[in-house]
C-alpha cells in the first residue's frame, strides 16, 4: 500500500482515464448498444462504492470501526430531499450543503470521541451506531424535515446532450464515486495515509513517534463524513422518494463493512472490489432461479469469502495479480464464446468468483504473509531465517560495528544543557502511588542508567517522560516546555523518543517503512520522498540494513529491539529512552545491543536506559539513578551508587541482585 | 403515577433485552467474537416455541425443555466452527452476519414471512397481568423479568464461584496464560457458546409469548441490544442486566413524557452522553477486559 | 487456514453461482409453474409481465399475499385462453423490501428482460420508485397498495385500491358516519398514528390538505382525548401507550396503523385489564387479530372486500371460485391467514385493470393501453367497473369501500348498510 511517488504519479493519469472510460459508457451508450439497465446497475455500484470508500477512509485505514455510515447517508439524503425536493433549491447546491452538514457532524463526533484518551474501539463503534438512530428520530418527529410521510424528489433539469435521466444520474454518481476513490487513493499515498496506518497498527507508539493522532483521525472522520453525505444526496436522487427507513437504515453500515472487508480494508481499492462483487452478486441472485434460497446463497458466499480471505481480496489479488486477472477475463470470455446460458452480467459474476478462487488458492506467494491481528507476539517465534541473519560481531557478512570501545564518550561539554527536568513528579493510579516526589534531570551527553527492583516505577517514569502519561503532581519540562501542556506527539517533537520493552513494530509495514514513518513525523519533519532513504541509513546504523524489506513478524526478538531503537532514533531525538531494551536477549545479542547504544551516544543523543542487568549499566552509564517503590533512592556516579548501603539493601533485601 | 408505571413496566421489559444482550456480551467479552448468529438463535428459539406449543398444545414455557438443549447444541456447533476458522473480531462480525442471513431466510422458508402468533388458548400469558395497587404488570413482562434476573444472576454466581466460571474469567483476561494453566480453550469456548445458545432459547420463548413473529425482525433488534451490551460493559453480565433495565425504563419514560417517536432520540442521546462520561461502559468494573 | 476442504467449498460456491446463472434460461422464467394452456393456446410469443415484490425483508409478510394472488390470476387467465390469444408469463423478482433495489430491478425488467408490461411492487415507497422508472420508459403501472393519492402523479399509474383522491377525508368521514349511526355514538376519541407514509397521511393530511382523522374528528364535534404518534418498527414498547389510552377513557380508539400494531396495542391493553369500547385500525394484518380471540371482538377496519357469503353471492360464482382457490393456495403456501381480503383483492383489481386495458387497446402497446383505460375504464371482478380521472390521479371513487368488523372470530362487512353482511356490533352496555 505504501507505494512511493511513482504509484501516485501513475494514479494521476490512470484515474482520469478510468473515469473517462466509465463516463463514455453513458455518453456513447447508444452507439455502444449498452442497455439502460446496465447504467442503472452501475449507478447502484457507484453509490455503494462511494459509501464503502467513505467508510474505509476512516475505519479501514485507521482501525476505528464506525457503525454510523447511515448517519451520513441520511443527512445527505435529507439535505437534498428537503432543500431541493421540497423547497426547490438547486440540486447542486444541496450537495454542498450535505457536505457541510456532514463535516459539522463529524467534527462534533470526533471532537468529543477522539479527545477521550480512554476511548476504546467498541465504544467508538457504539457512539457511531447511536448517531443514525438519533438523527432518524429527529427527522421523523420534525415536520420541517420529514414528519413521517417521506419526501419526494422531482427529476432535476440537466443538459439535454446528456441523454436520459439515467445517464444524468449515472454521471453524477460517477463523479462522486470517482472523487471518493481518488480521495482514498491520494490519502493512501500521502503522509496522511502513513499516519493512519500507524494509528491502526499501534496508536500510542505512533503518538510517541510524533504523529499528531488526534488531528489525523479527525481529518479522516471528516473526509469520510463528507464523502458519505454527498453520496447520500446522490442516493436520494436515485430512489426518488426519501423515507427515514430507507436512508437511516442499518443496511448501510453492515454492507459497507462487508464490502470493505471483503475487498480489503487496508487498501484504497478494496471497497471498489467489494462493492462491485457484492452488488453484482445480489443483483444476479435476485434475477436467478434461487428465489427463496437467494439469501441463503448470498449468506453462504459471504461467509465463505470472509473465511478464506480474512485480509480481503485485494491483498490476495496483489499476490498473484496476473493469474487472477487472467482467470476473470478468461472465464468471462469462454462463457461468452460458448454462448453460455444467462446474461453477460452472469458471466462476469462467475468470472469474478472464479478469480476469487484463484486468488485465495493456497500455493506459492510473492510476498510473506502479514499478520491479521495487530497483537504483537509476546515472544518472537523462531525466526524463519537462519541465524546468519543476526549481525553478530563474528559474522563477516554482517556490517561491521565498531569494536568494543571504552564506554566513556568523548569528554562531555563543560556545562551540559538540561534536556529534561523533572520536578517533584508524582503519578498515582487510583490508590497506587507509582511515583512519588521524583526530581531528576537529564543533561546533554549523558547516559543515565535507571535501575531499581520490579515495580519501582521505571516504566511509569518512562511513560511520563515521553508524554504518554501526565504527572498527577509536579512538572516535567522537556527543552523548556511543560509536558502537561503538550500533546504526546509534541513531546516527541520536543526531542524525546522511547522504545518499548516488548517491541511494538507497525505490523503491516516493512522494517524500512517502520523507520521511514518515524523519519517523516519526527522532530524534524521530513518529506515522504526522502523518508525511505534516510530510514535505510538508520537501519544500517543499528545493523538491520539487510532486513529492510522484511515484515516485523519475521524478525526475532533481538532484531525487533534493534528496530525499536532504529525507529526511535529516526525521530532525531535529543533524549532516547530505552525501556528494558535488552530483555530476553542472550549474552551475544546483549553485546551487540550495547555497542549500538554506544554508537547512538557517540552520535550525540542523550540516553536514559532502564535496565535490570547491572553489568550493562556499569558498562554504559555515566550516571545511575536508583528507584525504589516510586522514589529516587540514589542518583550519581555508578560506582558510588552501587556501593551505597541503602541501594544494596533495596536490592538484596528484596528481589536479590542479579549479576 | 403514570410515570412510575411507565418506568416500572419499561424496566421489566428491559430485562428481556438484557437477557438477549447477555449471551452476546459474554461471547464478545470472553471469546472475542461478535456473534450475530445469537440473534438468529433467538429467532429460532421463538419460532420453535411457537411451533411446539401450537402443534402439541402445551404451555409455551414448557417448550424450553426442548428448545434449550437444541439451541445449546446449535450454539456450541457454531462456536466450534468459529474456532476452527480462527477468525478475528471484525471478521467474526461479518462471518456471523452471513450466517445470520442464512438463518433468517431458512426460518422464512420454513414458516413463511407471514405473522406467526400463538393462539390465545395456547398462550394465555399474552393478555394476562398482575395488579399491585394501582400498578399493573403484564404477565409476559413479569415472566421475562423474572427469568432474566434469574438466569443472569445464576450466570454471575457461576462465574464467580464455580471452577468453570473462574476458568472462563481467566480465559477472558489472558488466553495464553490460562492455557498454560491447563484450561482447554476449545472446550471452554464451546461450553460458553452453548450456554449463550441456551439463553437465546429462553429469550426467544419470551418473544414468542409477547408478540407476533416475523423472520426479519431479527435485524430490528441490533440497535437496542448492542446499546445494552456496550453500555453494560462487554463481558459483564450484571452490568448488562443493569444497563438493560436502565434503557428500558428510560425508553418508557421518554415515550410517555413526550412521544414514542422520540424514544430512540432520548435513549441513544443518553447513551452517547454516558459513554463520553464513562467510556468503559456505565457499569464496567475498572480495568475491564 | 488453507486446507483442501476449504478449496472444495470454494469450488462448490463457484459452481453454485454458475448453476444459478445457468439455471436462468431466458429472462422469461419467473416463479410461475407453467399453467396448462387452455383451448386457444398460445401459438405466438407469450406476453411477459414483469414486477418486483417484497418476498424477504420487512414487508415480506404481506408481499407473499400478492404473489399468491398474482399466480392465481394468471393461472386462470391462461386457462381461459390467455390474453390476445397469447399465454401470459409473470417474471417476479424479490426486491428484499429495499427501495434501492426496486429501481434497478425495474430498469432491468424493462430494458434487459424487455418485458411487455409491468405490475407494481408492494408498499408505497417501493411503488413510488417503480413509478418513476415506469414513467421514464412510458410503461403503464397498475399498482395495488398505495393510497397516497396526491403523490401518485404519473398519469399512467392505475390504483387497484382506492379510497378516492382524498383518502384522508374519505376514510375518517366514512368511519365517523358509521359511528354516528350507532345507538350511542362515541364522543371521545383516542388516535394513535404510525408515522409512516399512508397512515400518517390519513391522520394528518399532507401539503395544503391537512384534513385527517384528527381534524375531522374535531370538526364533527368529537373530543380527541389522546393523540399519539409512534414510529414504525418493532422497537416501540406498547405498554406506555396502552396506559395512556386507558387513562384517557376514550369511547373509540382509532389506530391509523398497519401490520401488527393493533395486535400489539390490544394485547398491551388487555394486559392492563382494559378493553376499549370500540377500536378501529386502518391497515391491520388480518390473521393475528383473529388469533387474539375474544380480546379482538368488535374490532373495526377499512376494507374493499370481505369474503362474506352474501357479498360473494352478489358477485357471482366466478368470485366464489376465486376465493376458494385463493384459500387453497394460501393453505398450501402455509400462510397463517388464508382468506383473501383487502390486500389480495387489491392485487386482483390491479391485474384486472391491466387485462382490461390490454383488451380494450387490442395490443400490448403501453400508450394505447393507458389511453384506453382513461377512455373506457376497467372492469374488475370484485370492485365492479372503475373509471380513471387523471385529475384525480386515477383514484376511482371508493364505491366498494366500507368497514369490516370482527364478529365471533370472523371478519364481517358492516358498513355501508347496503353492502353490509351484518350490522355493526356496538360496545356492550
Amino acid at each position: 500500500m505504501r507505494a512511493g511517488r511513482s504509484a501516485f504519479a501513475t494514479g494521476l493519469w490512470a484515474f482520469p482515464l478510468a473515469a473517462a472510460g466509465l463516463a463514455a459508457l453513458s455518453l456513447y451508450r447508444e452507439s455502444l448498444g449498452l442497455p439502460v439497465a446496465y447504467l442503472s446497475l452501475l449507478t447502484l455500484v457507484l453509490v455503494w462504492t462511494t459509501q464503502a470508500a467513505s467508510w474505509n477512509i476512516l475505519s479501514g485505514f485507521s482501525g476505528y470501526f464506525s457503525f454510523g455510515q447511515a448517519a451520513y447517508v441520511g443527512t445527505g439524503a435529507y439535505a437534498t430531499a428537503v432543500l431541493y425536493g421540497r423547497h426547490g433549491v438547486s440540486f447542486y447546491l444541496t450537495l454542498l450543503v450535505a457536505a457541510g452538514l456532514c463535516a459539522v457532524l463529524a467534527l462534533a463526533i470526533g471532537g468529543l470521541a477522539f479527545r477521550l484518551r480512554s476511548l476504546r474501539g467498541e465504544i467508538f463503534a457504539l457512539l457511531t451506531l447511536a448517531v443514525p438512530f438519533i438523527l432518524g428520530a429527529l427527522a421523523r418527529t420534525s415536520r420541517a424535515i420529514d414528519g413521517g410521510q417521506g419526501v419526494p424528489l422531482p427529476v432535476p433539469s440537466f443538459p439535454a446532450q446528456i441523454g436520459l435521466f439515467q445517464d444524468f444520474l449515472y454521471l453524477v454518481g460517477l463523479g462522486v464515486a470517482a472523487g471518493a476513490v481518488w480521495t482514498a487513493f491520494a490519502i493512501a499515498h500521502s503522509r496522511f495515509g502513513w499516519a493512519l496506518a500507524a494509528i491502526r497498527d499501534a496508536e500510542p507508539v505512533a503518538e510517541g513517534l510524533g504523529v499528531a493522532t488526534f488531528r489525523y483521525k479527525l481529518l479522516a472522520l471528516v473526509a469520510s463524513a463528507v464523502i458519505g453525505g454527498v453520496g447520500g444526496s446522490v442516493f436520494a436522487l436515485y430512489i426518488g422518494f426519501v423515507t427515514v427507513e430507507s436512508v437511516f437504515n442499518l443496511n448501510f453500515p453492515l454492507f459497507v463493512i462487508v464490502m470493505s472487508v471483503l475487498g480489503g480494508r487496508t487498501h484504497w481499492l478494496g471497497p471498489v472490489i467489494g462493492a462491485v462483487l457484492v452488488v453484482l452478486l445480489q443483483n444476479r441472485l435476485a434475477s436467478s432461479h434461487f428465489e427463496s434460497f437467494q439469501l441463503i446463497v448470498l449468506g453462504a458466499i459471504l461467509a465463505v469469502l470472509v473465511a478464506v480471505a480474512p485480509d480481503g481480496l485485494t491483498t490476495e489479488v496483489r499476490r498473484r495479480p496476473w493469474p487472477v486477472l487472467g482467470a476473470l477475463s478468461g472465464t468471462t470470455l469462454i462463457l461468452w464464446l460458448a454462448r453460455a446460458p444467462g446474461q453477460p452480467l452472469d458471466w462476469i459474476l462467475v468470472g469474478m468468483l472464479v478469480a476469487a478462487v484463484v486468488a485465495v488458492w493456497p500455493g506459492r506467494r510473492r510476498r510473506a504473509l502479514s499478520i491479521a491481528s495487530a497483537e504483537p507476539a509476546a515472544v518472537a517465534p523462531s525466526s524463519p531465517r537462519p541465524a546468519a541473519s543476526l549481525p553478530p560481531a563474528s559474522d563477516p557478512a554482517a556490517p561491521p560495528l565498531a569494536p568494543a570501545a571504552p564506554h566513556r564518550a568523548p569528554a562531555a561539554p563543560a556545562n551540559p544543557a538540561v534536556l529534561v527536568d523533572c520536578r517533584k513528579v508524582a503519578r498515582y493510579f487510583g490508590g497506587v502511588h507509582a511515583l512519588e516526589d521524583v526530581t531528576l534531570r537529564i543533561h546533554e551527553g549523558e547516559i543515565v542508567g535507571l535501575v531499581g527492583p520490579n515495580g519501582s516505577g521505571k516504566t511509569t517514569l518512562c511513560s511520563l517522560l515521553s508524554g504518554s502519561l501526565r504527572p498527577t503532581r509536579g512538572h516535567i519540562l522537556v527543552a523548556g516546555h511543560d509536558t502537561r501542556a503538550l500533546a504526546p506527539h509534541r513531546v516527541a517533537h520536543a526531542g524525546i523518543a522511547r522504545t518499548y520493552q516488548i517491541p511494538r513494530p507497525f505490523a503491516s509495514m516493512t522494517v524500512r517503512d517502520n523507520v521511514a514513518l518515524a523519519v517523516m513525523f519526527g522532530r524534524v519533519r521530513r518529506r515522504l520522498t526522502q523518508a525511505r532513504a534516510r530510514a535505510e541509513q538508520h537501519l544500517e546504523f543499528v545493523g538491520l540494513g539487510h532486513l529492510a524489506g522484511a515484515l516485523p513478524s519475521t524478525l526475532n526478538l533481538h532484531q525487533r529491539q534493534l528496530l525499536e531503537i532504529a525507529r526511535a532514533l529516526a525521530t532525531e531525538p535529543k533524549v532516547l529512552l530505552l525501556d528494558e531494551a535488552l530483555a530476553g536477549l542472550n549474552p551475544a545479542e546483549i553485546d551487540v545491543a550495547v555497542e549500538v547504544v554506544r554508537r547512538v551516544h557517540r552520535a550525540g543523543t542523550a540516553i536514559v536506559i532502564v535496565e535490570h542487568l547491572l553489568r550493562v549499566v556499569n558498562q554504559l552509564a555515566t550516571r545511575v539513578v536508583v528507584l525504589d517503590r516510586g522514589t529516587v533512592l540514589a542518583d550519581g556516579e555508578p560506582r558510588a551508587v552501587m556501593s551505597d548501603p541503602a541501594v544494596i539493601r533495596a536490592y538484596l533485601g528484596r528481589s536479590g541482585a542479579r549479576a | 403515577m403514570k410515570f412510575l408505571q411507565a418506568a416500572l413496566t419499561g424496566m421489566l421489559l428491559g430485562g428481556l433485552h438484557a437477557l438477549m444482550a447477555a449471551g452476546l456480551s459474554l461471547s464478545w467479552g470472553v471469546l472475542r467474537i461478535i456473534n450475530l448468529t445469537h440473534f438468529g438463535l433467538i429467532l429460532l428459539g421463538a419460532y420453535l416455541t411457537f411451533q411446539i406449543a401450537s402443534s402439541w398444545h402445551i404451555d409455551p414455557i414448557l417448550t424450553l425443555v426442548v428448545t434449550v438443549p437444541v439451541l445449546f447444541a446449535a450454539g456450541a456447533l457454531l462456536q466450534w466452527g468459529f474456532d476452527r476458522l480462527a477468525v478475528t473480531e471484525l471478521n467474526s462480525l461479518l462471518l456471523s452476519f452471513g450466517l445470520l442471513i442464512i438463518m433468517v431466510q431458512a426460518v422464512s422458508n420454513l414458516w413463511t414471512a407471514d405473522f406467526r402468533q400463538m393462539a390465545i388458548d395456547v398462550n394465555p400469558y399474552a393478555t394476562g397481568s398482575l395488579s399491585v395497587g394501582r400498578l399493573v404488570f403484564p404477565s409476559t413482562t413479569l415472566i421475562a423479568f423474572a427469568l432474566s434476573v434469574l438466569l443472569i444472576g445464576a450466570g454471575h454466581q457461576a462465574l464467580q464461584r464455580t471452577f468453570i466460571g473462574r476458568a472462563l474469567r481467566a480465559f477472558a483476561m489472558d488466553r495464553t496464560v490460562a492455557a498454560a494453566f491447563g484450561i482447554d480453550h476449545r472446550r471452554i469456548s464451546i461450553l460458553l457458546a452453548g450456554i449463550a445458545g441456551g439463553s437465546a432459547a429462553v429469550a426467544g420463548m419470551l418473544f414468542a409469548l409477547s408478540t407476533a413473529l416475523t423472520p426479519f425482525t431479527a435485524f430490528e433488534w441490533f440497535g437496542i441490544v448492542f446499546a445494552v451490551v456496550i453500555l453494560g460493559g462487554i463481558g459483564n453480565v450484571v452490568g448488562t442486566l443493569l444497563a438493560g433495565l436502565l434503557v428500558g425504563a428510560l425508553s418508557s419514560l421518554a415515550s410517555v413524557i413526550h412521544s414514542p417517536a422520540t424514544e430512540p432520540f432520548v435513549v441513544f442521546s443518553l447513551i452517547v452522553v454516558a459513554l463520553l462520561v464513562r467510556p468503559q461502559g456505565l457499569f464496567a468494573r475498572a480495568g475491564g477486559h | 487456514m488453507r486446507t483442501r476442504p476449504l478449496c472444495a467449498i470454494l469450488i462448490a460456491a463457484a459452481l453454485m453461482a454458475g448453476a444459478a446463472t445457468g439455471c436462468e434460461k431466458k429472462s422469461a422464467t419467473g416463479s410461475q409453474p407453467a399453467a396448462e394452456p387452455g383451448g386457444a393456446a398460445a401459438s405466438a410469443k407469450p406476453i411477459v409481465i414483469g414486477s418486483t415484490l417484497s418476498l424477504s425483508g420487512a414487508f415480506a409478510a404481506t408481499g407473499q399475499i400478492h404473489k399468491i394472488a398474482g399466480e392465481e390470476f394468471l393461472d386462470r387467465l391462461n386457462q381461459a385462453g390467455g390474453l390476445l390469444g397469447r399465454k401470459v408469463v409473470w417474471t417476479v423478482r424479490d426486491d428484499e423490501s429495499d427501495q434501492a433495489k426496486v429501481a434497478t430491478l425495474y430498469e432491468q425488467l424493462i430494458s434487459q428482460d424487455k418485458v411487455d408490461l409491468l405490475m407494481g411492487p408492494y408498499a408505497t415507497p417501493n411503488i413510488l420508485s417503480a413509478m418513476a422508472v415506469a414513467e421514464r420508459h412510458g410503461y403503464v403501472l397498475p399498482q395495488h397498495t398505495s393510497v397516497l393519492a396526491p403523490l401518485m402523479k404519473y398519469p399512467c399509474q392505475f390504483p387497484g385500491w382506492s379510497f378516492g383522491f382524498t383518502p384522508n377525508e374519505f376514510v375518517p368521514g366514512q368511519l365517523f358516519d358509521a359511528m354516528a349511526s350507532l345507538p350511542r355514538p362515541p364522543k371521545k376519541i383516542a388516535i394513535l398514528t404510525n408515522q409512516n407514509g399512508s397512515t400518517d397521511f390519513v391522520s394528518y393530511g399532507a401539503g395544503d390538505n391537512k384534513k385527517g382523522f384528527v381534524s375531522i374528528a374535531r370538526e364533527r364535534g368529537l373530543e380527541v382525548v389522546a393523540e399519539i404518534k409512534y414510529p414504525p418498527g418493532a422497537s416501540t414498547s406498547w405498554a406506555p401507550l396502552a396506559t395512556q389510552v386507558r387513562d384517557a377513557k376514550p369511547d373509540l380508539v382509532i389506530n391509523s396503523g398497519l401490520g401488527i400494531d393493533p395486535v400489539n396495542l390490544l394485547q398491551a391493553m388487555a394486559q392492563l385489564d382494559y378493553s376499549p369500547p370500540l377500536m378501529f385500525s386502518l391497515f391491520p394484518a388480518p390473521g393475528p387479530l383473529i388469533k387474539l380471540g375474544p380480546a379482538a371482538d368488535r374490532f373495526l377496519s377499512a376494507t374493499i372486500f370481505e369474503p362474506d357469503q352474501a357479498i360473494l353471492d352478489k358477485l357471482g360464482p366466478a368470485a366464489t371460485e376465486i376465493v376458494k382457490d385463493f384459500k387453497r393456495r394460501a393453505t398450501e403456501a402455509k400462510l397463517a391467514y388464508t382468506a383473501p381480503e383487502t390486500q389480495a383483492v387489491a392485487s386482483w383489481n390491479a391485474w384486472d385493470i391491466l387485462v382490461s386495458g390490454v383488451k380494450a387497446a387490442g395490443s400490448v402497446d403501453n400508450k394505447a393501453i393507458c389511453d384506453a383505460l382513461h377512455r373506457q375504464g376497467a372492469d374488475t371482478t370484485f370492485s365492479g367497473h372503475l373509471t380513471f380521472d387523471p385529475a384525480h390521479n386515477n383514484f376511482w371513487p371508493p364505491t366498494t369501500s366500507g368497514l369490516t368488523q370482527i364478529q365471533d372470530g370472523h371478519w364481517v362487512s358492516v358498513w355501508p348498510a347496503e353492502r353490509a353482511a351484518a350490522p355493526i356490533k356496538p360496545p356492550p352496555g
